[in-house]
């Protein structure tokens, strides 16, 4: 695990600048181990899915680079995996690089060779990579635009400092060029940090087979030492009609994760069962960077003040409703979400290969589905209560006021 | 019997199981499959309504499946509901664990609790609802003139399946009943169960709920379709395209799929073809034939054009010149992918076996997918289609030869 970041809030001049991120060096040696390979036989029909994924944080100063790789990969991706009517599908997370394709199991050689050519550098001009880089920004903004994706944002930036956003930040954007990407490439890509989850109608060696040989990073000279900064001030102000109060209460180190996963789902159901005029979430956080349980709540004006109050007080009021046999019953529902959940190979694949990403062995979803139902109110208990016991991150949106009519 | 989230179907490997020509289920063990999804069919729809109830089997549906959504939540099972020309779709997913009470729940409330009416009444607000938001749409208002325009204006399949503003809001309480009692029976269904399941489980669940022997079959008033072309006005920039080819109940339906799935992609947007806004391409089969549809959106002053190319696609797949046949092979390739993974969930192959029983009358568990197509099955397919009905939906002008684009 990754030591917390230290984060210095700077100033030049009147204008607020931006503030600092300290991160480890981005091959720090969390995943020293070779390339996993997990395959899951579904034999229901002759399909497979693919994921491949790269451990890696985008190198210090320059954030956002590994998803605007994978934005300059796509096109030729998505050309080559619908010649056999599949899919493929992106995903830049706290964890990972993940690319996922699904098609017929018969292709399994071709799709693989599509994979491995995501672990080389796209070869763009600077035009194309202002483009993407235009339609990265645009996602950047977007996360802070709607209430719900700016309250989390804001979260995340006080739980894990460290944690920089998947699209990057304005300043880091002007680094990137085309000239400068295979040596950003090279810092993060080793194939001892690429793992494969193949699941479908498939077996071990033929998944090998099919990945043969990972290509070796590039030759190319490493790009000039920078540092990441955010800004002062969110990039963009929120929608919002409603109210939002979100809360984020950081978990030690080693904490239990079907524990906390337990927690939220329960905290879930509790919150909402007392405030019917709230719109609320619960959800377990969990990266390389730790785990979280963080509460979002939606309101009128007017319910705000009883949703912050419930809030609050969440955590402690579910301590007298932590009986086994409340405990079973939302680990027998966890267990069949995470069933239906998986009910597909993509999915499946997504799944296991989270878990896998987050540093676990290659058996950790199952390990975590049988804590599910091992975990007991005891344990729960002393975990919300420790959790209680420290200040929340919070994050507060006013609902906008609308024009009045005359 | 201890369950794990990978293992929990293997534990159930056994050989598959035929049905019985006589069952009205059939069970397909897909060991490796987490959930067990069930698709029931009750062959209910607009032939069983008057003109003037049509949307009754969908209220009544609803009305039935509303209320229990609250105990098969608790099960941690999904239910979908989908109102077809000849059939009401009732699609269950659950956890192995849970399936076989999720299903006696939705049994029971189809066949043997009687509708509550305030519950009849809940549920006209909010089809009600729905209708009139779909009756603004262009898409839904393309199918009910195509569909009028394609089967005549007498025929009860010439109406939408699931009524229309005006007629749900005339039903009475009384008649939603009636229809409950008179028609959504156990005489009229039939079942498809896929997934980690043993055949002697699904036969001690379902034998109490039907009667022994085969499903009746009601053959479908034959069409009396419109003229050719047909031009009607609407208030939209663009104008959206149905070509429509009727087929008999002898045609080779997996040969149009892979046609339709390959006139789809000839059409679609792409570099040569910017002014096309959607395409899309389906085969509807039934008992008693199907239809093959493609529709388009594209500029007004282009609609002819694109409704010529459209017929030119669909010719062009019975050339048999050595070009045609190498095009094949990649067309093949590309539509196996896209039939495997329109086939991914369990849910989805559920469907598809039940709506093959109910078409064909013949119990299999087997989907024998693209094995086999050739190039000269797939130009017999072409060959066979009839000239389209062709149904334009958009802005024109009267000329002295009639309606035309501006």
């Amino acid at each position: 695990m990754f030591a917390l970041a230290l984060l210095v809030a700077l100033s030049a001049g009147d204008a607020p600048a931006d503030s600092l991120v300290q991160r480890p060096p981005a091959l720090a040696p969390r995943a020293a181990a070779p390339a996993a390979l997990i395959v899951h036989s579904q034999p229901a029909l002759p399909l497979v899915a693919l994921r491949l994924s790269l451990l890696a944080d985008d190198p210090a100063g320059y954030a956002g680079v590994g998803h605007l790789l994978q934005h300059l990969h796509y096109p030729a991706l998505q050309e080559q995996v619908a010649r056999v009517g599949g899919q493929v599908r992106l995903e830049r997370n706290s964890d990972a690089l993940v690319y996922t394709v699904v098609g017929p199991a018969a292709e399994l050689a071709y799709l693989g060779g599509v994979l491995r050519s995501a672990l080389a550098v796209p070869r763009v001009s600077e035009t194309t990579l202002r483009i993407e880089a235009g339609v990265l920004a645009e996602e950047r903004l977007a996360e802070w635009e709607t209430a719900a994706g700016h309250v989390r944002a804001a979260l995340r930036q006080q739980l894990f400092p460290q944690d920089l956003p998947a699209t990057g930040t304005v300043a880091a954007a002007r680094r990137w060029t085309v000239e400068a990407l295979p040596g950003l490439w090279a810092q993060m890509y080793r194939p001892e940090r690429v793992s494969v989850v193949a699941v479908g109608d498939v077996n071990v060696e033929l998944v090998a087979r099919a990945f043969g040989e990972l290509p070796e990073p590039p030759a190319a000279p490493l790009p000039e030492p920078r540092v990441d900064t955010l800004p002062p001030r969110p990039p963009a102000r929120a929608e919002a009609t409603q109210g939002w109060l979100a809360l984020g209460y950081a978990a030690e180190p080693g904490a239990e994760p079907a524990a906390l996963s337990l927690a939220a789902w329960l905290l879930r159901r509790e919150l909402r069962a007392h405030l019917p005029d709230a719109s609320v979430e619960v959800e377990h956080w969990w990266t390389h960077h730790g785990q979280a349980l963080v509460l979002v709540a939606s309101a009128p004006e007017a319910a705000l003040p009883v949703a912050r109050r419930a809030l609050a007080v969440g955590l402690p009021s579910l301590l007298p409703e932590l009986t086994p046999g409340r405990v079973r019953a939302a680990a027998e529902a966890l267990r069949r979400e995470m069933l239906f959940h998986s009910r597909g190979p993509a999915n499946m694949a997504s799944l296991l290969g989270q878990f896998a990403d987050r540093g676990g062995e290659p058996d950790a979803a199952q390990r975590f589905y049988d804590a599910l139902g091992a975990t007991g109110a005891g344990e729960l208990e002393r975990l919300l209560t420790t959790l209680a016991a420290r200040t929340p991150a919070r994050v507060e949106l006013p609902p906008q006021p609308l024009p009045r009519r005359p | 019997m201890r369950r794990t989230l990978l293992l929990v179907a293997a534990l159930l490997a056994l050989p598959l199981a035929p049905a019985a020509a006589q069952d009205r289920w059939v069970v397909r063990t897909e060991p490796g499959t987490p959930v067990v999804a069930v698709e029931v069919l009750v062959a209910a729809g607009p032939a069983d309504e008057d003109t003037a109830q049509a949307g009754v089997a969908y209220l009544a549906a609803r009305t039935v499946v509303e209320p229990i959504r609250h105990a098969l939540d608790s099960l941690g099972a999904r239910l979908t509901l989908q109102a077809h020309k000849d059939a009401l779709s009732f699609t269950l997913t659950a956890a192995p664990d849970a399936w076989e009470d999720a299903a006696r729940v939705l049994l029971v409330a189809l066949f043997r609790d009687p509708p509550a009416p305030a519950e009849i009444e809940r549920q006209r607000r909010v089809v009600l609802a729905e209708l009139r938001a779909r009756e603004a749409n262009p898409a839904d208002a393309l199918g009910r003139e195509t569909d009028r325009a394609l089967f005549g204006e007498r025929h009860p399949w010439g109406r939408p399946a699931v009524g229309s503003a005006a007629t749900v809001q005339r039903l009475s309480t009384q008649q939603v009943d009636d229809f409950l009692r008179t028609t959504v029976v156990p005489e009229r269904a039939l079942l498809a169960l896929v997934g980690p399941v043993r055949r002697a489980s699904a036969d001690a669940l379902f034998t109490p709920f039907f009667p022994p022997g085969p499903l009746p079959v009601a053959e479908p008033m034959p069409p009396t379709p419109a003229d050719s072309v047909l031009r009607r006005d609407y208030n939209s920039i663009t104008t959206w395209i149905a070509a429509v080819y009727p087929f008999p109940a002898s045609a080779d339906v997996e040969a149009l799929g892979m046609l339709a799935d390959a006139a789809a992609e000839m059409l679609e947007f792409s570099a040569a073809r910017r002014s096309v806004y959607d395409v899309r391409a389906e085969v509807l089969a039934r008992r008693g034939g199907g239809e093959l549809r493609l529709q388009m959106v594209v500029p007004p002053e282009e609609a002819e054009a694109w409704a010529q190319r459209m017929r030119g696609v669909v010719a062009s797949f019975a050339d048999p010149s050595p070009a045609a046949s190498a095009r094949f092979r990649e067309q093949l390739r590309h539509y196996r992918g896209v039939r495997l993974l329109s086939l991914e969930t369990p849910e989805a192959r559920a469907r598809e076996l039940a709506r093959q029983y109910l078409r064909t009358g013949l119990a299999s568990i087997i989907l024998t997918l693209v094995d086999g197509l050739t190039g000269d099955r797939l130009a017999a397919a072409s060959r066979a289609l009839p000239e389209p009905l062709v149904v334009f939906l958009g802005p024109f002008y009267e000329t002295p030869q009639g309606k035309a684009a501006p």
